[in-house]
C-alpha cells in the first residue's frame, strides 16, 4: 500500500522502530537481569549494560532437580490441549455458524459467560471434581481444565473463520456428492486451519504460563510439575532471587516466541480472515 | 452474514456434543458449584471435612454489600477496567494502522516486540515493569530526571503504572487482530478513500471501523473481559492492593478477604458478583450492536 | 440477536436451587500403625537446596538404617506454592505426606483445619525436646497440644553501615529514642540515604516497636483472642514506628509501600545506615554493595541495654494425622529436628538451631551470629496462636493499619481502633 508520500512514510517508519524499541526495552531489562551478575540485579546504578555477563542464574535455573522434566511436562500439557480444544472448538464453530437451530444465541452467550468466571474461584470446585476422576497428580489434571477454559474463547474466536467460507463452497460439494463428513474434514478444515492456528496461541500461552492449577493439582508427585513451577521457586518471601527470577521467566519465554514466529504468517492472514464476509 | 445456513435440528447438537460435554463438566458444572458455596459457611475446614458445612442463604452477599470497602472497590475496578479497556483499544487499532503504512522491516520489528510482550508470563512482566519504575533502582526516572519520585505512592499515579503493564501485555492482541483485519479490506477500497482527499482519522472512522466492526466487537468483549479481572499486576505492581489498600480490585479483593485465608464462601460469592457484572456490561454491549444492526 | 429471557432465570434457579451441599471431604485421622513401609515427607525447597538435601538425606539415611523395612521419600516443594499444596493434601489424604515442613505462623490455621497430628506425648517424652528454647515450643503448641517439632527460628536484628557510623562518630543506638535521633543524623549529613529504612508493609520489622512499648497484638489464650492494638501502649508503638517515616529519615512517598525485603534491597544496594533484618538476610547483604561495611547489633528497646522483643519466625516440622504410620512418622520428626540434624543444618544452611545449647555452640564457631542469639536469649514473642491469624495476615491488616497512618489518611487513634475490630470480627468467626 503506497497509500503515503515518502516523507510521511519515512516518519511513520521512524515511529514504528521507536515504538518497537519501547516495546521491547521491558524484555531487553528481563534478560539483562538475567545475565546480571548477583548483586548487580538490583544497583543504584541501573546500568543499561553488564559488563561481567554471567551464567550464574541460568545455572540456577537448569540446576534445578528435574528441570528437563518439567519441561517436556509443560510442553504434553500445552500441545495436547492446543490439539483438542482445537479439535472441539472447530465442530463447534460449525455447528453455531452453518446451522440454525433453538438455543443457538443462548449457546453462544454461554460460551462467552464461561470466559468471565475468575478461574480462582473455580478451584475449590474443580480439585473435587479432579480428585473423583483419580486425576490429581497427573498432567490430565492440568488438560482437562485447561480444554475447558480455552474452548469458549476458541469457539468464539474461530465463528468468524468459519462464516468466512463461502456457502456456495458447501453446496457446489453437496452437489458433488459429498458427505457431510467428507465437507467437514477435507474442505472446510484446510480452510479453517490459519483460523485454528490463531486461535490455538491463545489456548498454548494460557496452558504454558498457567501457575494456578499447576500449583492446586500437582500435589504430591513432582515429577508430573511444570516450567512455572521451576520458576516460582525463586519467588522466595523473605529473599526472592531476581536474577533467578528473570532467567527462567527468559527460559519460559522462548519456546512461546520461538512458537509465535513459526505461526506469525498464519497468525495474521488467519486472523485477517474473520472479517472476509 | 449467514443467509442459506441448514435448519436441520440434529446434526448442530451432534457437532456440538463434544463441547457441550467438556464445558457442561468441567465449567458449568463448577460454577453451579461456585454458586452453591456461596451460600454456604464453607472454610478449609469444612473442606477438609473438620466441621459440617451449614447453610447461610444470601448471608455471605449481605455481608458482602455491608461492608463499605467492597463498593469502594467495585468503583475503583469498574473505572480502571474501563481506563485499561479504552487505553488498549486506542494504542491497538493505532498501531494496527500504523503497521499498514511502513515497509517490511520496521513492520517486522513492531510485531516482534508486540508478540514478545504477549509472551512473557504476566508475573514476570509485572516484575519487571516494578523494576523499570523503581524509585532507586529503575532506570526510567534516570532517563526522565525523575530523581527518586515514587510511582507507587499515589493512588492514580500506581494505576496508571499498573495500566501501563496492562496495556503493554494485552495491546498485541488487539494490534495483531485488527491489522489482519485492515489487511483483508479490499486495497481498492482504501485507495478509493485516500484519493478522494479523505484523512487518516476520515479513513478510519467511516471506512475501517465499520468494516471491522465483528472483529472491533470481539476484541472490545475480550478486553472487557479480561481487564475487569486484572489479578497479577495490580497483586505483583503495588504488593497486594497499594498502599492502605487503595489500588484494590474485586479480583485481588476477593483472594485478600477469601482465598488467602480460605474464606470459599466469601471469595465465591464475590466470583457471583463479579460474573454478573461482567454478563450485565457484555449483554448491554451486545444489546447496543443489535441496535444498530449487527448480528451475533 | 434476542437475549433469551430463560438465560437469567435459568441462572437464578441454579443458584437457588441448593439441593445438595457443596463438596468435602472427610478427613478422619487415620487408625492404622503400620511399622514398615514407606514414608512420605515435605520440604520447603530453597533456592540453594543442595545443601539442605545433603543433610536430609544423611538424617534419613540414619533413620532407614534404624528401622528395617522403612523407606522415606523426600520431596521438595516450592515454598511459593506451599498453601495449594498443603490445603490439597488435607483435602485428598491419599496424596498427602506423612510428616511435612510447615512456616511457624500456620500452625493454629492447619490444626484448625483438622490436618496436623496432636504429639504432645511423644514431644513430651523425647529426651533432646528439654532443650528446645520456649519461643519454638511456644510455636508449634495450639491450647495446650503440641502439633510437631520446631526446625529452626529467625529472627530479625538492626543491621547498620560501619563506614557511615565512623564518618559521622556515631554509635550503635542503645534506646528506641536513639535510635531515631541515629537515623535522622544519618540522613541530614548523606541526604542520599535512607537514615533507617523502614516499610509500611513489613509488619515484623513494626512489630518489635509494639512490643517495646508494652502493647500487644493480641491478648487471651486458646480460642477466646482479643484485640490489644488498639491500647495506649500498642498506640505508643504504632506511633514510634511510623513517626520514621518522614522526609528527614525515610519519606513516606517510598517506604509506605515497601515490605521487609524491600528494606534489606536498599541497606545491601547501600541506600540506607540501618535496616531491620533477619538471620536470613545475612546471605542477600553479604552478596551486596555492603559487603564488609556493615554490622549488627540487637534492636535496642525502651530504656538503655534492652533490648527489643523480635518476632520469632522459623519453621516446624509435623506429622499429619492421616499417615498411616503414627509411630514412624513421629520418629522421623524426632530425627530430622534433633540437635544433631540441626547443627548440620545450620552449617550448611545457616539456619538457627531452635535448641538454646546448640545455638550458644554454633554462635561461637559463627560471629555474626551472635546478634541475633541474643536477641533471641532476651526474649522473642510471637502472634497469637489462633488459626484467625491467617486471616488478619493475609487481608493485610497490620499493613493497611500502619500505611493508613503514615500517608496521613487517619490518625493513629482511628486507624487501629478500625484494625482492632477487623482482628476482633476475625477473631470471632473464625475462632
Amino acid at each position: 500500500m503506497n497509500l503515503l508520500r515518502r516523507p510521511w512514510r519515512l516518519a511513520a517508519e521512524a515511529s514504528a522502530l521507536l515504538i518497537a524499541l519501547v516495546v521491547a526495552f521491558p524484555l531487553y531489562w528481563m534478560l539483562l537481569s538475567a545475565f546480571k551478575p548477583a548483586g548487580e540485579v538490583e544497583s543504584t546504578e541501573p546500568r543499561p549494560w553488564t559488563l561481567a555477563p554471567s551464567l550464574d542464574s541460568f545455572r540456577r535455573v537448569f540446576g534445578q532437580q528435574d528441570f528437563g522434566r518439567y519441561f517436556v511436562n509443560s510442553l504434553v500439557v500445552a500441545c495436547s490441549v492446543v490439539i483438542v480444544s482445537a479439535l472441539i472448538a472447530f465442530l463447534a464453530a460449525t455447528a453455531v455458524t452453518r446451522f440454525r437451530f433453538r438455543f443457538r444465541t443462548t449457546l453462544l452467550i454461554m460460551f462467552l459467560v464461561a470466559q468471565m468466571v475468575p478461574v480462582e474461584a473455580l478451584t475449590i470446585p474443580l480439585f473435587f471434581q479432579m480428585r473423583d476422576f483419580g486425576l490429581l497428580n497427573t498432567l490430565g489434571s492440568l488438560i482437562l481444565p485447561h480444554i475447558a477454559f480455552s474452548l469458549p474463547f476458541a469457539i468464539w474466536m474461530l465463528r468468524g473463520f468459519v462464516k468466512a467460507v463461502p456457502e456456495a463452497l458447501e453446496e457446489a460439494a453437496y452437489i458433488d456428492g459429498a458427505s457431510r463428513a467428507r465437507f467437514l474434514w477435507q474442505i472446510l478444515f484446510p480452510l479453517v486451519l490459519p483460523g485454528l492456528v490463531a486461535t490455538s496461541v491463545f489456548s498454548f500461552i494460557s496452558a504454558w504460563n498457567d501457575f494456578l492449577f499447576a500449583k492446586s493439582f500437582i500435589i504430591s508427585d513432582t515429577s508430573q510439575s511444570t516450567l512455572p513451577m521451576a520458576l516460582l521457586v525463586f519467588y522466595k518471601p523473605d529473599e526472592p532471587d531476581w536474577g533467578g527470577v528473570m532467567a527462567a521467566s527468559t527460559v519460559m519465554t522462548i519456546p512461546v516466541l520461538v512458537f509465535f514466529v513459526l505461526v506469525q504468517r498464519r497468525l495474521v492472514s488467519g486472523l485477517g480472515g474473520a472479517v472476509k464476509d | 452474514m449467514t443467509s442459506a445456513t441448514h435448519r436441520a435440528t440434529r446434526a448442530p447438537w451432534l457437532y456440538l456434543a463434544p463441547a457441550l460435554v467438556v464445558l457442561g463438566g468441567l465449567l458449568v458444572y463448577p460454577i453451579y458449584q461456585l454458586g452453591l458455596i456461596s451460600l454456604f459457611q464453607y472454610t478449609q475446614a469444612q473442606v477438609s471435612g473438620g466441621e459440617p458445612t451449614t447453610f447461610q442463604g444470601f448471608g455471605n452477599y449481605s455481608a458482602l454489600f455491608s461492608d463499605p470497602e467492597f463498593w469502594q472497590v467495585l468503583l475503583a475496578t469498574v473505572l480502571f477496567a474501563a481506563g485499561c479497556v479504552v487505553s488498549t483499544l486506542a494504542v491497538g487499532c493505532a498501531l494496527a494502522v500504523l503497521l499498514t503504512r511502513v515497509r517490511a522491516v520496521p513492520r517486522l520489528a513492531l510485531m516482534l516486540a508486540a508478540l514478545g510482550a504477549w509472551a512473557t508470563p504476566a508475573v514476570t512482566g509485572s516484575t519487571v515493569w516494578l523494576f523499570l519504575f523503581d524509585p532507586d533502582f529503575g532506570p526510567v526516572n534516570r532517563i526522565l530526571g525523575l530523581g527518586d519520585h515514587s510511582w507507587t505512592y499515589g493512588r492514580l499515579s500506581a494505576f496508571f503504572l499498573v495500566l501501563l503493564e496492562v496495556v503493554w501485555c494485552s495491546f498485541p492482541f488487539v494490534m495483531v487482530t485488527v491489522y489482519a483485519g485492515i489487511r483483508a479490506v479490499p486495497a481498492e477500497v482504501l485507495e478509493a478513500a485516500a484519493l478522494d482527499g479523505a484523512s487518516q482519522w476520515r479513513i478510519w472512522r467511516s471506512v475501517l471501523a465499520p468494516m471491522l466492526r465483528p472483529i472491533l466487537t470481539v476484541v472490545t468483549i475480550q478486553s472487557v473481559i479480561w481487564d475487569f479481572k486484572v489479578f497479577t499486576q495490580i497483586y505483583v505492581m503495588t504488593n497486594g492492593g497499594g498502599i492502605a489498600g487503595q489500588n484494590l480490585v474485586l479480583n485481588v479483593y476477593a483472594y485478600q478477604q477469601a482465598f488467602a485465608s480460605s474464606q470459599y464462601s466469601l471469595g465465591s460469592a464475590i466470583g457471583v458478583v463479579m460474573l454478573l457484572i461482567l454478563l450485565a456490561v457484555t449483554l448491554g454491549y451486545l444489546r447496543l450492536l443489535h441496535r444498530q444492526g449487527e448480528e451475533l | 440477536m434476542k437475549l433469551s429471557p430463560r438465560l437469567p432465570a435459568l441462572l437464578l434457579t441454579a443458584l437457588v436451587v441448593t439441593a445438595c451441599a457443596p463438596q468435602t471431604s472427610s478427613n478422619s485421622s487415620s487408625d492404622k500403625d503400620d511399622k514398615t513401609g514407606t514414608l512420605r515427607v515435605w520440604l520447603f525447597q530453597e533456592v540453594g537446596n543442595q545443601p539442605k538435601k545433603k543433610v536430609v538425606d544423611a538424617a534419613v539415611a540414619a533413620f532407614e538404617k534404624a528401622h528395617d523395612g522403612t523407606k522415606v521419600d523426600v520431596e521438595y516443594i516450592p515454598i511459593e506454592t506451599r498453601a495449594q499444596r498443603v490445603k490439597a493434601a488435607f483435602n485428598d489424604p491419599s496424596s498427602a505426606p506423612d510428616v511435612m515442613e510447615y512456616g511457624n505462623t500456620d500452625t493454629a490455621g492447619y490444626v484448625k483445619d483438622g490436618g496436623l497430628l496432636d504429639v504432645t506425648k511423644e514431644f513430651g517424652a523425647w529426651t533432646e525436646a528439654k532443650d528446645t528454647d520456649p519461643t519454638a515450643k511456644t510455636s508449634v503448641t495450639v491450647d495446650g497440644k503440641v502439633y510437631g517439632s520446631p526446625f529452626y527460628v529467625g529472627v530479625r536484628a538492626l543491621y547498620y553501615r560501619t563506614d557511615v557510623f565512623k564518618e559521622l562518630g556515631l554509635q550503635a543506638p542503645r534506646t528506641m529514642a536513639e535510635l531515631a535521633e541515629t537515623a535522622r543524623k544519618i540522613r541530614a549529613a548523606e541526604p542520599e540515604l535512607y537514615g533507617l529504612v523502614v516499610g509500611g508493609a513489613y509488619t515484623y520489622g513494626a512489630m518489635p516497636f509494639i512490643w517495646a512499648n508494652g502493647g500487644e497484638l493480641a491478648t487471651g489464650k486458646g480460642g477466646s483472642y482479643a484485640s490489644a492494638i488498639s491500647g495506649a501502649a500498642a498506640q505508643k508503638g504504632i506511633k514510634e514506628y511510623t513517626s520514621l517515616f518522614t522526609d528527614d529519615n525515610c519519606p513516606a512517598a517510598k517506604c509506605a509501600g515497601m515490605g521487609g525485603n524491600d528494606t534489606i534491597t536498599a541497606f545491601a544496594a547501600g541506600k540506607a545506615g540501618m535496616a531491620i533484618g533477619g538471620d536470613f538476610s545475612h546471605t542477600a547483604v553479604e552478596a551486596g554493595k555492603v559487603k564488609g561495611k556493615y554490622a549488627v547489633v540487637p534492636l535496642p528497646g525502651v530504656s538503655a541495654g534492652s533490648i527489643a522483643p523480635a518476632f520469632a519466625g522459623g519453621n516446624n516440622i509435623g506429622v499429619l494425622k492421616s499417615t498411616s504410620h503414627r509411630t514412624l512418622a513421629v520418629q522421623l520428626m524426632e530425627q530430622l529436628t534433633s540437635k544433631t540434624t540441626q547443627a548440620s543444618m545450620f552449617d550448611a544452611m545457616g539456619f538457627l538451631p531452635t535448641f538454646a545449647d546448640v545455638r550458644q555452640r554454633v554462635a561461637a564457631q559463627q560471629p555474626y551470629v551472635k546478634p541475633f542469639a541474643q536477641t533471641l536469649a532476651a526474649g522473642t514473642k510471637f502472634v497469637p496462636a489462633s488459626p484467625a491469624w491467617s486471616q488478619i495476615d493475609s487481608s493485610l491488616v497490620l499493613p493497611t493499619m500502619f500505611q493508613e497512618v503514615i500517608s496521613g489518611k487517619k490518625s493513629v487513634a482511628a486507624a487501629s481502633g478500625e484494625a482492632a475490630k477487623k482482628m476482633n470480627d476475625a477473631f470471632g468467626t473464625v475462632g
